[in-house]
């Protein structure tokens, strides 16, 4: 009786919370999407399935889409490939300072404001003239680059700063993820006279299969909400919209054009992207990892 | 073996050095933030190839702390900020104690649906957010930021399954004994999974002071911003200001830096465990 009380008195207040600030407003994101909703007029009228209608046949949705598909496509597996890359390396060094170290200078970019880092590389590292990407380009004798006015440039510049900042978290899940293979499978593999390359190759990809669905999938969930830089170094989408992704489309449909029916139909297509990449990740969890 | 060894040595340290100039690599943005901050806008725009500062001045730093409501918005961040964590951890473990260690109708139900909403991308629920906060009249307030973070999902979860790895002979055993469920919850539950509360202060403090989409959307007066938005209204705002612009963003992340080089290690390896971003 004392533990019924306890468990309402607990729970009541958090689902009402819950409901009114977090549930409430999901399914009313997925009510507004089938609206003609303006936040300045008073009536605003059912559509149907509209806005859903209007997504298709939108040029600018379209560029959207890709530009989202191609950033976070190339981003992830930059990401993926460099982070393992380096956490395998850094995973050689037995001493525990040296591991310290290089993962403190790697995890630095994760901690920073992610504004603050954009407004760095947007101001002091990316501007053509006093920038110091092109300076040091110059030192090699390539000519300056216009890295955030560039309708062909702009996306690239994007996911160099994206890897730059998000590489560190990927670098300690795969670190802690090789800390964990047993060490009998690598000695018995130098018993065998395997190279550095056969052991990660048959070893450490094999093995880290639980951890590599894992920051996959995170990753990719991650890199489509991605927001923040695009809104601090991208001037109004880029040229010919070449830095608009779905969530500044969202953001722009919203709050600059006070379309939110329209934007909210963004969001669910930008939600239906996270679903399906959740519902394979639940399929792929079922396979058995264990060693 | 004394062969071996003399062979692998070499490769170590070109592996070292490689590593090492990454890792330069990846420092050297905040270096240059940091010396840029500390140049004139003059010589950054006519002199800029210099990695140290030909004539050191902090006139930015100045103009930023005096010419900007640089201290309203570090007390907004700071109140937002520890406001929040404080709440997210009250409400995150003792929720999970309850999913953990009470028996009660609907709770696998219950338990997916907070795991659900977790599923759901900010932007999705943003919209009908900010309309709600403007209906009840939050719009513009710290409340905006404050009130609709009491709950956190991830906070939930961890809490869980922390609790899940206390043994119920425990909880048994002191309920033997006529202890509350609170005095229970104060003083069995919090310090066994002081871990947990760790990892989630550390990211649920990164969370809300580096947020920027929801002070972006709920806030609209200068004074009441947090320090993101005002540092990217305020480099909007003088774009011709680089100096400014720099020791604005130095500002702002010295303090996030120097927390976590204090505190790496649980940085490090809450992440490890937690999986947590």
């Amino acid at each position: 009786m004392k533990n019924k009380k306890f468990v309402y008195f607990v729970l009541i207040p958090i689902f009402l919370h819950m409901l009114i600030f977090i549930v409430g407003p999901i399914i009313a994101g997925f009510a507004i999407s089938m609206m003609d909703y303006n936040p300045l007029r008073d009536t605003n009228s059912f559509v149907g399935l509209a806005n859903f209608k209007q997504l298709i046949g939108d040029p600018v949705l379209m560029k959207a889409l890709t530009n989202t598909l191609m950033f976070v496509g190339v981003t992830v597996v930059l990401n993926i490939a460099f982070s393992l890359m380096i956490a395998q390396l850094v995973s050689i060094f037995k001493s525990n300072k040296i591991r310290a170290f290089f993962r403190m200078a790697f995890f630095l970019p994760c901690v920073a404001p992610l504004v603050a880092s954009s407004v760095v590389w947007a101001r002091s590292i990316y501007p053509t003239a006093t920038g110091l990407a092109n300076m040091m380009l110059k030192t090699i004798g390539v000519n300056p680059v216009n890295w955030l006015g560039d309708p062909n440039v702009l996306m690239w510049s994007i996911i160099v700063f994206t890897i730059w900042v998000d590489i560190g978290y990927n670098i300690i899940l795969f670190s802690a993820g090789i800390d964990g293979i047993p060490t009998n499978f690598y000695e018995a593999a130098e018993m065998d006279g395997a190279s550095a390359w056969h052991k990660f190759r048959f070893i450490t990809l094999p093995l880290l299969g639980r951890t590599m669905t894992f920051v996959i999938i995170m990753t990719l969930i991650s890199h489509f909400q991605m927001f923040a830089q695009f809104s601090v170094m991208v001037l109004k989408s880029g040229p010919q919209n070449s830095g608009l992704v779905l969530t500044s489309y969202v953001y722009k449909m919203a709050f600059e054009l006070k379309n939110m029916g329209y934007a909210s139909a963004i969001a669910v297509l930008l939600f239906a992207i996270i679903f399906i990449i959740t519902l394979i990740q639940q399929k792929i969890q079922k396979v058995d990892w264990d060693y | 073996m004394k062969l071996k060894r003399k062979k692998i040595k070499p490769i170590y340290i070109v592996l070292f050095i490689g590593l090492f100039l990454i890792s330069l690599f990846m420092i050297l943005p905040f270096f240059w933030m940091l010396s840029n901050s500390l140049k004139s806008t003059k010589e950054i725009l006519l002199d800029p190839k210099h990695l140290i500062p030909v004539n050191f001045t902090i006139s930015g730093y100045v103009k930023v702390l005096t010419k900007s409501p640089f201290f309203y918005w570090l007390r907004n961040s700071l109140f937002i900020t520890i406001t929040n964590t404080t709440v997210i951890l009250l409400t995150s473990t003792i929720v999970g104690f309850v999913f953990s260690k009470f028996q009660f109708r609907f709770k696998k139900t219950l338990f997916l649906l907070v795991l659900a909403t977790m599923m759901v991308p900010s932007h999705t629920s943003m919209i009908p957010g900010f309309l709600l906060i403007n209906a009840l009249g939050l719009y513009n307030t710290a409340g905006a930021l404050i009130i609709p973070s009491f709950v956190n999902a991830f906070g939930i979860f961890l809490s869980k399954q922390a609790c899940d790895d206390i043994p119920n002979e425990l909880i048994e055993a002191a309920r033997m004994e006529g202890a509350s469920n609170w005095s229970i919850y104060t003083r069995i539950v919090i310090p066994l999974i002081r871990p947990t509360i760790g990892a989630l202060t550390i990211f649920t403090f990164l969370n809300y002071w580096n947020d920027y989409l929801n002070p972006l959307i709920m806030i609209n007066d200068i004074k009441k911003m947090t320090l993101p938005l005002a540092l990217s209204y305020f480099s909007s705002q003088h774009t011709a200001d680089l100096s400014a612009t720099m020791a604005a963003s130095a500002l702002i992340m010295l303090p996030v830096i120097a927390v976590f080089l204090l505190f790496q290690k649980q940085f490090i390896k809450g992440i490890a465990t937690t999986g947590m971003k």
